[in-house]
């Protein structure tokens, strides 16, 4: 292809462009830990919630939870933020921030996704262990919240490790309602300096960097609570 | 069931709504598309700044109000103003019968042409650019990508048209070789010129367009204002100053 090959050779203007854009794109990966750190601690409060819902709840409640979860799992996070954004909140006269729906509509499919997660380790855990509880006289929420839940999440960090990682790379969808976290901050930087490849290869860059130090965290927590001589 | 869920959602969204809602000072809001360099960017400090921003700015200061720039994507601009997001959009936005339905312009300050960037060795004449089933780019959202699926695709023309996110996308791929030409307003078309191996190769039969700032409908004082501050401006030598700088 004619006149392609002696534009790409010119590295100095890219390392230039990328030293350049990084402060800006570090402020970025804040709004980002944050977007994501929003999204994780909402869907781990619902998540639980509608977890001990569908394990312990009578019918209503558990069709309930069935009915967020295939919602929430079934709608791509792009149509949730324009319905959410644009829609329910405008027909409600409500006006959020486009960081605050985005951390919300993350935060409420995370929540779908992490009850199942915690679902599948209540489900794991030795039936005995509820009825010993039980039978120790604890009423049934005691036992859900000492004896059940605590086992649980223990069991649930490698998945929501996962989980986050994946939360993390969804939040760059956010820049689709003006939300300046790191992907909307390269797109706008490339399209002033037409260094497009370099930053977007920053910002992907940036983004394998916060997972895995967020899986490498989760990871640390996960052996700091393991509770000793229980095997799994 | 589907009102369970809903009310649920709505509960929990009044928690949330609780800890975010914020002072209501008047400051109004200018929602741009930071893609649209030179009417509006951003700096390599993150500030927002172009032609655009800095005539509101201007306007603002004579006309006493408070301003800020909010970069958003271009798809959502309309929606979001009308939805009380943001409060005008100084960004390049030209004035059509269709946007006229949605908001109201302020008097237009700038007349706009849309070329065909090809790159710079590129030997094809308009004609065998909009033939032969060629690629050619365009940005998603805007009234060139509206017109020419109107007035040359559907009378027949031969080309396909590829939508962008924003129109610096579309000059990327010019350049890469995957379309032979991106279609786009002149402005960003000399700023891509700047900074690419392409040129603009001409016009392709569309008129002439004027940018104008939109308001929300019901915002008369706010138009008022701005056509004010347009007319201020446009009169004072600041304007051939911005002119110099942005060479829009």
């Amino acid at each position: 292809m004619p006149g392609v090959g002696d534009h790409v050779v010119d590295m100095t203007e890219s390392f230039i462009a990328i030293r350049d854009a990084l402060p800006y794109l570090l402020h970025g990966s804040m709004v980002t830990i944050g977007l994501v750190c929003g999204a994780m601690l909402l869907g781990l409060a619902l998540g639980i919630v509608l977890a001990v819902g569908h394990v312990y709840g009578g019918q209503v409640i558990r069709s309930v939870v069935g009915v967020y979860v295939w919602f929430f799992r079934g709608v791509p996070l792009l149509v949730l933020l324009f319905l959410f954004y644009f829609g329910l909140f405008s027909f409600l006269n409500i006006n959020l921030s486009a960081f605050t729906v985005a951390a919300l509509v993350l935060g409420l499919i995370s929540a779908a996704y992490q009850s199942q997660i915690f679902r599948g380790a209540i489900l794991s855990l030795p039936e005995g262990q509820f009825k010993a509880a039980r039978a120790l006289g604890m009423s049934d929420r005691k036992s859900i919240c000492y004896i059940i839940l605590p086992q649980a999440l223990r069991l649930s960090i490698p998945a929501w490790s996962n989980e986050y990682s994946i939360v993390l790379k969804d939040s760059a969808v956010a820049y689709a309602l003006g939300v300046m976290e790191m992907m909307a901050r390269a797109h706008f930087v490339a399209s002033r300096t037409y260094e497009h490849f370099p930053l977007y290869f920053t910002a992907g860059v940036m983004f394998l960097i916060l997972t895995y130090l967020g899986t490498r965290g989760l990871g640390f927590l996960e052996k700091k609570v393991r509770i000793p001589g229980y095997a799994r | 069931m589907g009102k369970k869920i809903l009310s649920f959602v709505i509960v929990l969204m009044a928690v949330v709504l609780v800890t975010t809602v914020s002072a209501k000072d008047k400051v109004y809001i200018n929602g741009i598309d930071a893609n649209f360099p030179p009417f509006a960017y951003v700096d390599k400090n993150g500030v927002p700044d172009g032609f655009d921003v800095k005539s509101v700015d201007w306007i603002a200061e004579k006309m006493g109000f408070k301003v800020t720039h909010k970069p958003m994507d271009w798809d959502g601009i309309i929606p979001s103003l009308k939805t009380r997001k943001i409060d005008l959009i100084a960004s390049g936005m030209s004035v059509t019968d269709k946007r006229k339905q949605e908001v109201n312009f302020t008097i237009p300050y700038w007349v706009i042409s849309q070329v065909l960037v090809v790159p710079k060795d590129s030997t094809l004449t308009v004609d065998q650019v909009l033939s032969k089933g060629n690629k050619v780019g365009v940005q998603r959202g805007t009234t060139e990508a509206k017109w020419m699926k109107e007035n040359l695709i559907q009378k027949g023309k031969n080309f396909n048209l590829r939508e962008y996110d924003s129109a610096p996308l579309a000059v990327e791929d010019v350049v890469n070789g995957r379309i032979v030409a991106a279609a786009m307003d002149d402005a960003p078309a000399k700023d891509a010129m700047r900074k690419k191996p392409v040129k603009i190769l001409g016009t392709f039969g569309m008129h002439e367009e004027n940018f104008a700032y939109a308001v929300r409908k019901e915002d008369a004082e706010l138009l008022k204002m701005l056509n004010e501050g347009l007319e201020k401006l446009m009169a004072d030598p600041y304007w051939e100053e911005l002119k110099a700088t942005y060479k829009p």
